[in-house]
């Protein structure tokens, strides 16, 4: 009896073990199609492929991390304000999915400040105050999870370098905090080979209007 | 033991050997393609996403029984069941549009809604604390809106042929019964409540839902904001006095305080005024929020206010300006609304709350008492049902109760009189929103309303439609009968008058872009039962009738040029009433025929400035002149109010503004009307006196300062 069970055991383990290299392999190539996409529907392809795969992994907040990247990437492009409100819509429902299996995760909730801080783009000066604040309480919420998340603090640096252009006020605080950003892009790396890896560019971007 | 894993391992690949395909097309209920659908087996990995002509195609591993999902933005969730043995299924799926809240058809005849949500408005929150000329006040605001006619020596709002007593102030769905601070006679009162309070505000110039009652003419329904979101303190040093407020923000709940003293004293000091004060107005205020969340989704709101203001200032008689009358004004004020909101489950949501208003005005003229007193209290239960995605039900009942005393010493008979009243009302009201597609919805209802004062039980219709044909444009229709008890004056002597009604029938098209928005609309109002001298003002009856109609455009355009936000909203009205004292019909003074509103907002970043500009035109108004036959009634004409006003906020830092503002910056002469002696002089003509602006210009200065853990928050949604 006592064989019988290692055993089948083994067999749960062997065909989980099977099931993992599927999850991995299956969520690195949308990962990929997401990071490599040029147009809405290349986004839409694999924001579908991530549901589908958030739909039969039930325990897994990575899908649903990558969807709702997909979707705030398409938001960032689409012109229309309703439009883009519903993509954004779309990513927030995405995240609290996400936040349930993974409460404790920063780089959902720097995720979550990212959504408020493209809703400001949509109407600055009525949402401006609302959004604006309620992105950096976000980013801060992300820190205080992970200080050391590369993605926060550059999304944080982001928002105080808008602010600080559309205030006229000095830019050095903002400059200071994408300079700790680009120090974390270098030495992060997460035990999870498919844990998130995206903003250096942006950031090394926002770097070069510093110096 | 290798055997039987053997067969195991056998059978787990045997289920991947089969394999199925499945293809299709997907499809919206017109036939059209939908590109970029989501088509899946539940619960697994196998799928895709469907093409630009709809097909799709996939092969899937998955065996036995299955769920094939397919799902797409704004059209509902697809499920059937699909026996998957290795035969290639084909499937033909047409998609149900969704009744989309954002796109979709929305009732806008009479309507005005500004909300800081996506949900497309004609106006944001902060566009009313920012209108130049307005002050930060609602009411001032909402002038520069069509329907409403400017009566610049009230301050309040006047909508469509109606006087500011048919303008009632809901809050949360509570009513406010003195919406209005007290002012000296023909100069403009502010608004109790400050535009940054608020969330969302609708204004209905007509036609508005039957959960409203007791407003002739239009309902202003401002809803407070939700939970805090972060802690600040906030401190305004103004030209007119000081305010500090503070928010500290927990988890669940937020608190809210702020102190208020204003004093007009060194400001008319400084700037010489038409009035004659003795005192000039000063008050203090205080105002308190708590927001509790409660459960999964409930929400309790607690809001309240107390003010008090007072002044003394000089009357002179007309004839003889010498002779001067005292008159000292102190008024007392509190209000207090609590309400609470929660889903009771799926389709179900409940909406419930109770509001106390206490209003005291203490006149003394040259020393002989003279007060009024209102008090009412209001509780109301709202059900909301969606019974589903189309039918939205709602249904409720409230109770307001009111009780006003008036109460003067005679001189003669030495003793003190009292004029009371007491006035409970109950009201149960119902309403269904019947989408039957994105293109069309219907909304109907009725009011009931038992008045126990004079034991009158009435039902009120409402009917609204709008119509959408296309992408952007829409029509609506609005049509209702609304009633309003007559005021305390009338109904402390007269308890059995009836309510006074109106009828409306309002067309409406529009046209709501992103960032454009044009309007057009045209009403007919329907006055009787008004309130009628029957030979002396002793005897009231209600045999008073009127009309009001007209037509309204508006434009808003907050893309063309960079940075510039602006509206233009222009008002036809003819309107005529029979009521009070009036020999015949005849155009009341309230009334002007032509209004037009021009506001212009410009954020300038190289001097971290938004400028703001108000124009504001109204015809001449009649006035009575007591100097002519009464066939003549209200025929002489004032001339035209015209008002050119601007501010300016400027932003040295994140967390400091610095905001100044002047009305009426050419000095116009503003003449809004005439006072006639009471008694003609000696060679038998009344004189009269022009009422006028109470300076020629209102200049304000103010300094806010934000402090808080966040840098990038200020008041300038405040201002």
């Amino acid at each position: 009896m006592k064989t019988i069970n290692l055993i089948f055991l083994m067999i749960i383990a062997v065909t989980s073990w099977a099931n993992d290299d599927k999850y991995y392999e299956q969520i690195g190539k949308q990962i990929q199609a997401v990071y490599t996409a040029k147009t809405t529907d290349e986004y839409q392809v694999a924001i579908n492929a991530l549901d589908r795969i958030a739909s039969a992994e039930k325990t897994r907040w990575e899908p649903y991390y990558y969807s709702a990247f997909g979707n705030i990437m398409i938001a960032t492009r689409e012109k229309e304000s309703s439009k883009k409100d519903s993509y954004l819509d779309l990513a927030l429902t995405a995240i609290e999915k996400g936040k349930s299996l993974a409460p404790g995760e920063s780089e959902l909730i720097a995720l979550e400040g990212f959504v408020h801080m493209i809703r400001v783009t949509v109407d600055p000066a009525s949402r401006g105050q609302q959004y604006s604040g309620l992105a950096m309480q976000t980013f801060g919420k992300a820190l205080g999870m992970n200080p050391t998340n590369p993605r926060a603090l550059a999304l944080m640096a982001q928002m105080q370098y808008g602010t600080a252009q559309f205030f006229g006020a000095s830019t050095a605080e903002a400059c200071s905090m994408a300079r700790k950003a680009q120090d974390q892009f270098g030495i992060s790396k997460s035990q999870n080979p498919i844990a998130p890896a995206w903003g250096k560019e942006m950031n090394v971007e926002l770097l070069k209007t510093c110096n | 033991m290798k055997f039987i894993a053997l067969i195991l391992f056998s059978m787990i690949s045997q289920i991947s050997w089969s394999q199925t395909k499945i293809s299709g097309v997907v499809r919206d209920v017109k036939g059209e393609p939908i590109p970029g659908a989501n088509i899946m087996i539940k619960d697994s990995y196998d799928g895709t996403s469907s093409g630009v002509d709809g097909t799709f195609s996939f092969i899937t591993e998955e065996s036995g029984t299955q769920v094939l999902n397919i799902t797409f933005v704004g059209y509902k969730f697809f499920a059937q069941e699909v026996e998957l043995t290795g035969k290639p299924i084909i499937i033909e799926v047409l998609l149900k549009e969704e009744i989309n809240q954002l796109d979709g058809v929305v009732i806008s005849a009479g309507s005005f809604t500004a909300g800081e949500e996506k949900r497309r408005t004609i106006l944001k929150a902060v566009d009313i604390a920012t209108t130049a000329g307005a002050t930060a006040d609602i009411a001032g605001a909402l002038n520069t809106l069509p329907g409403t006619q400017k009566v610049g020596e009230t301050g309040r709002l006047f909508v469509r042929g109606g006087d500011d007593s048919e303008t009632r102030t809901f809050i949360d769905g509570m009513v406010v019964l003195d919406a209005y601070g007290p002012a000296a006679p023909n100069t403009p009162s502010r608004g109790r409540f400050l535009p940054f309070m608020f969330k969302g505000t609708s204004f209905s110039t007509g036609g508005y839902s039957a959960e409203y009652g007791q407003a002739l003419s239009s309902a202003l329904v401002l809803n407070s904001k939700d939970i805090a979101e972060m802690n600040q303190t906030d401190i305004g040093i103004l030209s007119v006095g000081a305010d500090v407020a503070h928010t500290q923000v927990w988890d669940r709940a937020s608190v809210s305080g702020k102190i208020q003293y204003t004093n007009i004293r060194p400001y008319f000091g400084l700037i010489n005024q038409e009035v004659d004060w003795r005192i000039p107005p000063a008050s203090g205020e205080g105002s308190f929020a708590y927001r509790q969340k409660s459960g999964k989704d409930g929400l309790f709101k607690f809001f309240g206010n107390v003010n008090h203001s007072s002044f003394s200032l000089y009357n002179h008689n007309i004839l003889d300006p010498s002779i001067r009358q005292q008159v000292d004004l102190t008024n007392n004020y509190g209000y207090g609304n609590g309400s609470y909101q929660q889903s009771l489950n799926a389709n179900w949501s409940l909406r419930t709350g109770i509001a106390y208003s206490f209003n005291q005005n203490k006149t003394k003229v040259d020393g002989l008492p003279l007060n009024e007193t209102e008090e009412g209290i209001h509780a109301k239960v709202v059900f909301e049902h969606s019974a589903h995605d189309q039918l939205e039900l709602r249904m409720g009942g409230e109770i307001i109760n009111r009780f006003y005393e008036a109460t003067r010493y005679n001189i003669v008979s030495d003793a003190t009189e009292s004029l009371s009243l007491s006035e409970p009302l109950s009201s149960a009201f119902a309403e269904a929103e019947y989408y039957v597609s994105n293109h069309f919805v219907a909304k109907a209802g009725g009011r009931f309303e038992y008045n126990g004062l004079n034991n009158e039980a009435n039902v009120d219709p409402r009917l609204s439609l709008a119509y959408k044909p296309g992408k952007q444009g829409q029509f609506s229709f609005a049509y209702g009968t609304f009633r309003q008890s007559p005021l305390n004056q009338y109904l402390r002597t007269h308890n059995q008058l009836d309510a006074q009604r109106a009828e409306h029938f309002i067309l409406n098209y529009q046209i709501l872009t992103d960032r454009k928005t044009f309007r057009i609309e045209t009403y007919y109002k329907k006055y009787s039962d008004l309130i009628k001298f029957n030979g002396a003002p002793t005897m009231l009856t209600n045999s008073g009738t009127g009309y009001a109609k007209g037509i309204e455009l508006f434009w808003r355009d907050n893309e063309t040029i960079k940075n510039v936000d602006y509206w233009i909203s222009y008002s036809f009205l003819d309107t005529k009433r029979d009521y009070l004292n009036f020999p015949a019909s005849a155009v009341p003074s309230f009334a002007s025929a032509h209004n037009f509103s021009f506001v212009y907002k410009h954020f300038v970043t190289a001097i971290k400035s938004q400028l703001g500009f108000t124009y504001s035109y109204s015809s001449g108004r009649t006035y009575f002149n007591p100097n002519k036959p009464a066939d003549q009634f209200n025929s002489d004409k004032t001339p035209s109010y015209q008002d050119m006003s601007a501010n300016i906020a400027y932003l040295p830092k994140n967390n400091l503004i610095i905001y100044l503002s002047c009305t009426n910056l050419l000095g116009r002469d503003n003449i809004f009307g005439y006072e006639y002696s009471v008694l003609p002089n000696t060679a038998g003509v009344y004189e009269s006196r022009p009422i006028r602006q109470p300076a020629p210009r209102f200049l304000f200065i103010g300094v806010f300062i934000t402090i808080s853990k966040n840098k990038s928050i200020n008041q300038l949604p405040n201002l």
